[in-house]
């Protein structure tokens, strides 16, 4: 990088400060809106770890641990000229379900049974994307396709109220009676139009 | 032996007065004494050109077209404009441009990179008084983005943060006002006006809330809150955040600026004196009070 003495001297200044103790930060300069004092609370810790929320149940959390999901990428199909022919842009993600720990045994179950067409002969979830240019974008498309699929697998509808029930078995006999009438009504035409047979 | 003409002008100089503005005259030649023809039909004063209201300088007003209505009176206020003299503008870097400057050594990523590093490129021009704020991050690139990097710029979206995030770097949203960023972006011209580094200000009230979103990296955010939303945004696309205590570029990628300082390792109130390489700082403690304020 080609540098005149004043940016060399710059360098310089902005060089030395690297020997400094992150947390200092030019040896504890702090103005009146400084961080720790309008957030007095927080611990002011960007690296602090998360610890990821479980999944117990039927109650998907949302996390999927990606160590333990295999991404594939290859070129995506459609048009696109050079780009589309060379960039790995699309997405094949594999979850395989059996060995799921992160999953409850009744959601893998459940996931098994919902979505058995998107599961391979091995055992393997696969989900796809080619939706974007972007092998990044493609890729949180994947991961939220799967989520979505584990909430569905999950959702469990609520059972039919009293009067839903009521209301079903109401419309139910009410449909057999118009039937029944119907049928009457027709019988009654065709009869009608039979020659009358008197018994002597 | 002196001719008549020199032995003339001297005699000339004993007799006559001082010359002042009162015996000044000009050359013969030298006004033009002109006036104006007064021949009938004809001449200086008749004919296309010799008179009239255009040899006189009568202008209509500006903007005035011979009575259809003007231009400038034509089209009522749009909406479309409406505060546009408020807002800021920002000059776009994609993610491949970035890359390709590191790639070519053009800019170091083994110190934090801010607005000043970025314009040290050379490859930029930022005009603050032309309502610009400084650098906003671009997707374009996202996937072929491989550097680990501290790096702090106006405005970043969701994907960019991303795609730093997930090769163990760090990105920060900082705003600028105009006097502070036209310090930032040419510091050897702002150190050589000999006026203390000032305090940055905080941001106008239609920004402060996207400066103070720990989604957005904003620097006015809750460093814990962002450490969620970094874990968050791992999730949702896709990858494991590295671990940064693991790096070896750990301090680097740690360092932030209070809010209200202009450059890395110098604080508000300090006069940098570039030619004698001293630093001179606030002893006065009302002084010292207004710098940390």
């Amino acid at each position: 990088m080609t540098c005149s003495a004043p940016r060399l001297l710059l360098q310089h200044l902005t060089r030395n400060v690297q020997g400094l103790n992150a947390t200092l930060s030019v040896a504890g300069y702090k103005s009146a809106v400084s961080l720790d004092k309008i957030y007095p609370a927080s611990d002011l810790d960007v690296t602090k770890l998360q610890t990821p929320p479980k999944t117990d149940g039927l109650n998907f959390s949302g996390y999927v641990p990606m160590n333990k999901v295999q991404v594939t990428y290859s070129r995506s199909n459609g048009p696109g000229g050079q780009n589309v022919n060379k960039i790995n842009t699309k997405v094949d993600l594999r979850l395989q379900v059996t060995t799921a720990d992160w999953l409850s045994p009744e959601l893998k179950e459940r996931i098994a049974k919902k979505y058995k067409s998107s599961i391979t002969a091995d055992g393997f979830l696969v989900v796809r994307s080619d939706k974007t240019r972007s092998q990044q974008l493609n890729l949180a498309d994947a991961m939220d396709k799967l989520r979505h699929m584990i909430h569905t697998a999950a959702y469990v509808p609520p059972p039919p109220s009293a009067e839903d029930e009521e209301r079903a078995r109401r419309r139910h006999e009410a449909s057999v009676r118009e039937r029944l009438r119907q049928k009457k009504a027709h019988s009654l035409l065709k009869q009608g139009r039979q020659i009358p047979q008197w018994d002597e | 032996m002196t001719s008549s003409g020199t032995e003339k002008a001297l005699s000339l100089l004993r007799r006559l007065p001082r010359v002042s503005i009162g015996n000044l005259g000009p050359n013969p030649g030298a006004h033009n004494e002109k006036r104006r023809g007064r021949g009938i039909y004809g001449g200086k004063t008749h004919g296309a050109g010799s008179g009239g209201s255009g040899q006189r300088q009568n202008f209509m007003r500006v903007g005035y077209e011979t009575g259809n209505t003007p231009f400038y009176l034509r089209f009522s206020y749009q909406t479309y404009y409406k505060g546009h003299h408020l807002k800021l503008s920002y000059t776009p870097l994609c993610m491949g441009k970035l890359q390709m400057m590191i790639d070519t050594n053009r800019l170091r990523c083994d110190v934090p990179v801010d607005v000043t590093q970025l314009m040290a490129t050379g490859l930029f021009s930022i005009s603050p008084q032309q309502k610009e704020g400084g650098f906003m991050l671009e997707n374009e690139g996202i996937d072929h983005f491989k550097a680990t990097i501290n790096i702090e710029v106006q405005w970043a979206n969701e994907a960019v943060i991303a795609s730093v995030e997930r090769n163990g770097g760090f990105i920060t949203t900082a705003y600028f006002d105009p006097l502070s960023l036209t310090a930032a972006i040419k510091p050897v011209e702002f150190f050589g006006r000999g006026i203390a580094i000032p305090r940055r200000m905080l941001p106008p009230q239609h920004l402060i809330d996207y400066y103070s979103d720990p989604k957005n990296r904003g620097y006015l955010a809750d460093p814990a809150e962002v450490a969620r939303e970094r874990f968050l945004l791992a999730q949702k696309y896709g990858y494991e955040l590295p671990d940064v205590n693991a790096s070896p570029n750990k301090d680097i990628l740690l360092e932030r600026k209070d809010p209200r300082q202009i450059f890395f390792g110098l604080e508000p109130g300090w006069v940098v004196n570039l030619k004698d390489k001293v630093i001179l700082k606030p002893t006065d403690p009302e002084l010292k009070e207004h710098f940390a304020s």
